[in-house]
């Protein structure tokens, strides 16, 4: 397997991709117009959309993190929503004055429309902002793919941010890995520029030793990105601040809480480099910064339009190798180009972690994601005939003289060879496809893999047919009574995520305009069990409950589960078994409909199931 | 070492000089399509007629709408330049192929070409500059035409093709045809790789004054190296990274921020360093990360190397005379060779990208390797699913309708067997669209072979599947436009189509399930309508055609089966070839009682 692909270092090529693209240059243009102008900026070039924040607007409030899910307005669903399984994690969290900064945008009127005007007429979006208003741009970003994600546009979101600070925990960066949103960031950071490393000295010290230190830096800052002039003065005022700032990072006693998401590419005198890995990126900040200046840590926040400028021509220099001869593999030459191209080559000190780190980013997946994705596949058709066994279960219940259904005959199963043998090969399918998810949200397979229809088919079948094994298992042990029903607290996040592989799925016009004329071979919803099993819980609930208020409440509740039951059997949503004549289903039918009649307070709206035709 | 062209790329050296001469004479005569002429060889005193074409310098016969002129092209005389998978058809610069349609009507009739073909002499197409594509384009035509195979040389070519187009070239064994001169900094070779600008104007100006004769040292543009340059090196990084296996997405959303060219180089390339050396290259793969790294700025200015792009242009005659027949001539392909490295002036970087190169190809191979085994485990299951057919035949039902009714063991046991297969051969399917194949893997006999067995074999149980559950309630016929038939069966009976030379959709002999199960339900709905009339004969012309050739298999004639109960009940009306199918069944019965298969 190391053969197979450890032997090429891309991230210098990658950046080199980056530089030769128009979509740098075009972003600084725009990020300086909008520092100059100190107000959004918007665009367009072929197509593109570009909307430039300000870096020079000053943020207020207080320079701690908040927790996303704190927020009232609920800024970034998807990055809130958590999971059940992620409960242990901290929430992911961001600084707190560059969300009020943002929300100051956000809040505005003309903030939405703005934005929505100018990604109506294009094909694409670039986001992004110098310094504070990187961040912004960030936040913006996120929005926006939020946004998207709401209505399912496919719209290219991309933010470039030049000499961004750090904007988050890391719950947040992992959030935005879980979403696959991690490649839409690109943060370009300068050589030593200072901003971007703000927040890796521990904020307890940051703020104990100076409690304006940030504000202050921002004001000075933002007058230095208007006018030339000030310069020296600033300077002169800035240098003992960072100095004391530089000494208590390297006391490191306290490890700094922000963390980078996305990509980071760094610039160097000598060329360039393109790092995704959280760790490495932030190791990376320190590296490239130990041989800084307090001056060249101001003046690189500054240069952002050289860098970018030098990039686009430097690429086709042809650059030598200044150590000697090239190491003889590849892996490592390219290594070896790298942190060349980070300005590291000539300090043995700096060099070899610099070289470390990038193979650290490296090791996370060293297999491609094509080969990945066919060796996956490989094992889904080795899991196959675990999933047969429960379709042929499935019909074999089905047929049984019992005529219960898969359903309840796995639910009732006995201590029996074959129910054990289907309870396994759940356990077996469970683990492959957690096994999928987890490669996915950590970019180990090709990015467009969830539009291959087979993934998305083979998942989306998996969960119909499984999941109500999974439901019955969960009333059989009685997880109910100790965890509370199983659509709130059992579900496994899989199949939340493999409902949101289905919704989005690119739909052919063929699809869902079809009448069913014949029952569907599974039922459409995969939770429908669960549903049945809440229902049968208010029933139970009703027959003992004596307050006329609450009584109402379930009854409502067994309505909407009544008219949403009708209306899947009559689309013929629903598979054979949840009809079969002894199936919870029918049984609860009939008892309602038995227990209505007694009350005789509300009509029936079952008719169908008293006189039993459509039972087969 | 050791080597000359000629023994390279498999022409005499004495071919190439002449060639080149013609290619520079015709390019400057446009008041002529082409040119020909008789070589003769010294040796073996054969001869080999060249034809060389005529170029423009005119902006619209370079660019067009929609950028950088993308034209779909496999359509009557390119139908072999398509993927066979889903990769669609190979796309070309729209206005080049205008101009050789302009061209090949004459090229056609010209007497020279019969009289060569005639006395079985080599046919060469050359071209130099904007010529180089119309002697591409004609090449192929003729290769499509199967006449004997002309062999093509260009000199300071644009780029043509696509990467479907280079794909379909070497999946056709093609690829050695094609012969193509670069010297290490002209800029024509490069230009495709740009879109059309008004530094390609520029350029083209410069170089239309220059051969007019009006202006024998017309001014030369400047500014235009960085920006062709730079969108070529877009390119290049963005392939490199691919082939390095980078596996960041950025790398794809980046993409969709930019239009990158389309255009790949593919045939073999000779590059002439300037020095009287020359490196012959067939790697694609590699040919491009050269284009652009060998003509990379080093200790010189940008505008000496801009001047340099340019004066190369015109400097194939007299670089060609120094060094063919000289021995200095490097062969990359298997491995880089660190002296042509230098020669080429590659940096290291550079030298990465080749290793990147040269390992994809090894990789493919490799995976080719790792693919025996699969291949294997298919003709297990085909095996196994032999057996189960001929258990079922016993039985008297078949195994199609054995298996929709699914009541015994073995039913599900080839069920298991079905999706087994089908995942391999989505897996192959998958691979192929990443191109981490071989390109002529899909031409293989071998493979077509096994496809074809597994199609026949296996698709009928797909498709009484798909009626079993009564699928085409939810989705529609199996067999419509781009409906729920399996992809991987669509591209299988694709590569026997394309193999056998034959219409995309006359293999479909494995459909003759489905076509039976649609009939018997439409006649349901719609009763016997004209259209459904026309529909049976076809399903009785193609059992009796498919039955002759063994195409189809002939359980479907047991007396059981859904086929014959299904013919059976027809009104006699319907049934024109009635004598001829009952005579059929009625052999097969037979066939069963005496318990022995033809």
């Amino acid at each position: 397997m190391d053969t197979e692909t450890s032997l090429f270092e891309s991230s210098e090529m990658l950046a080199t991709f980056l530089s030769s693209t128009p979509v740098l240059q075009d972003s600084w243009r725009l990020c300086s117009l909008a520092n100059t102008a100190a107000t959004v900026v918007t665009d367009h070039v072929r197509g593109v959309a570009y909307v430039a924040f300000p870096g020079t607007v000053l943020p207020s409030g207080e320079a701690n993190l908040v927790a996303l899910d704190g927020a009232p307005d609920g800024l970034f669903p998807p990055l809130q929503h958590r999971h059940a399984q992620h409960q242990n994690e901290d929430p992911p969290m961001i600084h707190a004055a560059i969300l009020d900064h943002f929300r100051s945008f956000y809040t505005s009127t003309t903030f939405h429309n703005q934005i929505l005007a100018v990604i109506e007429k294009s094909k694409a979006v670039v986001m992004t902002g110098h310094s504070m208003g990187g961040a912004v741009a960030s936040l913006s970003a996120l929005w926006l793919l939020s946004y998207l994600q709401s209505i399912t546009s496919p719209l290219p979101v991309l933010c470039i941010t030049f000499g961004s600070p750090l904007l988050g925990n890391d719950s947040f960066s992992r959030a935005i890995l879980r979403e696959r949103w991690a490649g839409n960031f690109c943060h370009v950071v300068s050589n030593h520029d200072f901003i971007p490393r703000l927040f890796l000295a521990p904020l307890p010290s940051l703020s104990a030793h100076h409690p304006h230190f940030v504000l202050q830096f921002w004001q000075l800052l933002m007058n230095i990105l208007q006018s030339d002039s000030e310069r020296a003065k600033i300077f002169g005022f800035l240098l003992p601040y960072i100095q004391e700032w530089v000494a208590n990072m390297e006391e490191e006693c306290v490890k700094s809480p922000f963390s980078p998401f996305g990509n980071y590419l760094f610039f160097s005198e000598e060329g360039a480099v393109c790092v995704d890995d959280a760790a490495a990126a932030g190791k990376m900040l320190e590296l490239m910064f130990t041989k800084a200046s307090p001056g060249s840590s101001i003046e690189d926040h500054l240069k952002y339009g050289d860098y970018t400028e030098k990039a686009s021509w430097q690429l086709l220099m042809r650059k030598s190798f200044t150590l000697g001869e090239p190491p003889e593999s590849s892996y490592e030459a390219g290594l070896a180009l790298a942190v060349q191209s980070c300005g590291l080559a000539n300090q043995e000190s700096i060099s070899g972690p610099a070289k470390d780190c990038l193979k650290m980013a490296k090791r996370v997946n060293r297999l491609s994601p094509h080969l990945n994705a066919a060796n996956l596949s490989i094992i889904l058709s080795k899991n196959v005939p675990y999933r047969a066994q429960i379709e042929w279960y499935k019909a074999s219940c089905d047929k049984s003289d019992d005529q219960m259904g898969y359903y309840d005959s796995f639910k009732l199963r006995e201590a029996s060879k074959k129910g054990a043998k289907i309870n396994m090969n759940r356990y077996l399918l469970a683990g492959f496809w957690d096994n999928v998810i987890h490669m996915l949200e950590s970019n180990q397979l090709p990015h467009d893999f969830l539009k291959r229809e087979k993934w998305v088919n083979a998942s989306h079948f998996y969960k119909l047919l499984v999941e109500p094994l999974d439901i019955a298992d969960y009333y059989k042990n009685g997880m109910h009574l100790t965890h509370g029903h199983y659509l709130k607290n059992g579900r496994e996040e899989r199949y939340e995520i493999f409902d949101r592989w289905w919704k989005e799925r690119e739909v052919g016009n063929e699809e869902n305009n079809r009448r069913r004329t014949t029952y569907a071979s599974l039922t459409q919803d995969s939770c429908f069990w669960a549903r049945v099993e809440e229902a049968r819980d208010w029933l139970d609930q009703i027959r003992s409950e004596s307050d006329m208020r609450r009584s109402a409440m379930l009854w409502q509740d067994i309505d909407s589960f009544e008219r949403y039951a009708t209306r899947l059997v009559e689309n013929k949503e629903v598979s054979m078994d949840v009809l079969a004549k002894n199936s919870s289903f029918t049984l609860l039918m009939e008892e309602l409909q038995d227990f209505k009649s007694k009350t005789q307070q509300f009509p029936p709206q079952f008719p169908a199931f008293l006189n039993g035709e459509m039972v087969p | 070492m050791g080597e000359t062209v000629g023994n390279l790329i498999g022409l005499n050296d004495e071919v190439i000089h002449p060639a080149a001469t013609l290619a520079v004479e015709a390019h400057n005569s446009p008041s002529k399509q082409f040119l020909v002429k008789k070589i003769k060889i010294r040796h073996d005193l054969s001869s080999v007629v060249v034809f060389a074409f005529s170029g423009s310098m005119l902006p619209k016969d370079w660019s067009g709408q929609p950028t950088f002129a993308k034209t779909e092209i496999a359509t009557g005389e390119f139908r072999s330049l398509t993927s066979l998978n889903d990769g669609g058809d190979a796309v070309v610069n729209g206005s080049f192929l205008r101009r050789f349609k302009d061209v090949i009507g004459n090229l056609s009739k010209a007497k020279e070409l019969k009289e060569a073909t005639e006395k079985k002499r080599q046919v060469v197409f050359a071209g130099y500059s904007s010529g180089g594509p119309i002697a591409i384009l004609a090449t192929l035509y003729f290769l499509e035409k199967q006449t004997p195979s002309p062999r093509c040389l260009t000199f300071g070519s644009p780029l043509v093709g696509d990467r479907i187009f280079g794909h379909a070239l070497r999946r056709e064994g093609w690829s050695d045809y094609f012969t193509h001169f670069v010297m290490k900094y002209d800029i024509i070779p490069r230009i495709m790789l740009s879109p059309s600008s008004t530094e390609h104007e520029q350029i083209l100006d410069y170089f239309k004054s220059k051969f007019d004769r009006k202006n024998i040292n017309p001014a030369p543009p400047s500014g235009f190296y960085l920006t062709v340059m730079g969108n070529a090196s877009s390119v290049a990084s963005y392939e490199a990274c691919r082939l390095m296996g980078c596996r960041n997405p950025s790398l794809d959303i980046i993409k969709s921020f930019i239009e990158l060219s389309p255009y790949r180089p593919s045939g073999t390339y000779v590059f002439c360093t300037g020095n009287g050396n020359l490196v012959v290259v067939k790697n694609p793969n590699a040919v491009l990360q050269i284009l652009i790294h060998c003509a990379e700025l080093g200790e010189s200015n940008t505008a000496e190397v801009e001047k340099r792009s340019l004066d190369e242009h015109s400097a194939y005659l007299s670089e060609l005379k120094d060094c063919l027949g000289m021995q200095a001539v490097v062969s990359l392909d298997g491995g880089p060779a660190t002296a042509t490295l230098n020669d080429l002036g590659l940096s290291p970087q550079a030298m990465l990208c080749l290793q990147a190169a040269e390992e994809f190809e090894n990789r493919r191979s490799r995976n080719l390797e790792n693919f025996r085994k699969y291949l294997e485990k298919v003709e297990v299951e085909l095996e196994k699913m032999r057996k189960y057919k001929e258990n079922a035949q016993i039985s008297r039902l078949g195994y199609y309708d054995s298996f929709k009714l699914q009541n015994e063991d073995d039913d599900f046991h080839a069920n298991v067997s079905r999706l087994e297969l089908a995942g391999i051969w989505d897996e192959i399917k998958e691979m192929l669209k990443e191109f981490e194949l071989p390109d002529d893997f899909e031409k293989k006999r071998e493979i077509i072979d096994l496809g074809t067995k597994y199609r026949r074999l296996v698709e009928p149980l797909d498709i009484a599947n798909f009626y079993r559950h009564s699928k085409d309630k939810e989705t529609g016929a199996y067999v419509i436009g781009g409906g729920p038939r399996p992809k991987r069966y669509r591209f299988i009976q694709r590569w026997l189509e394309h193999d056998e030379k034959k219409s995309f959709g006359s293999r479909s002999e494995s459909l003759f399930w489905a076509d039976v199960e649609q009939l018997g339900i439409d006649i349901k709905k719609k009763g016997y309508l004209q259209e459904i009339e026309e529909r049976i004969q076809q399903v009785e012309r193609n059992l009796i055609a498919w039955i002759g050739d063994r195409s189809l298999d002939d359980d479907v004639l047991l007396e059981n089966s859904t086929f014959v109960k299904w013919w059976r009940d027809l009104p006699p009306q319907h049934k024109p070839k009635s004598d001829r199918i009952e005579k059929l069944i009625g052999e097969m019965s037979e066939r069963v009682t005496q318990g022995t298969k033809i």
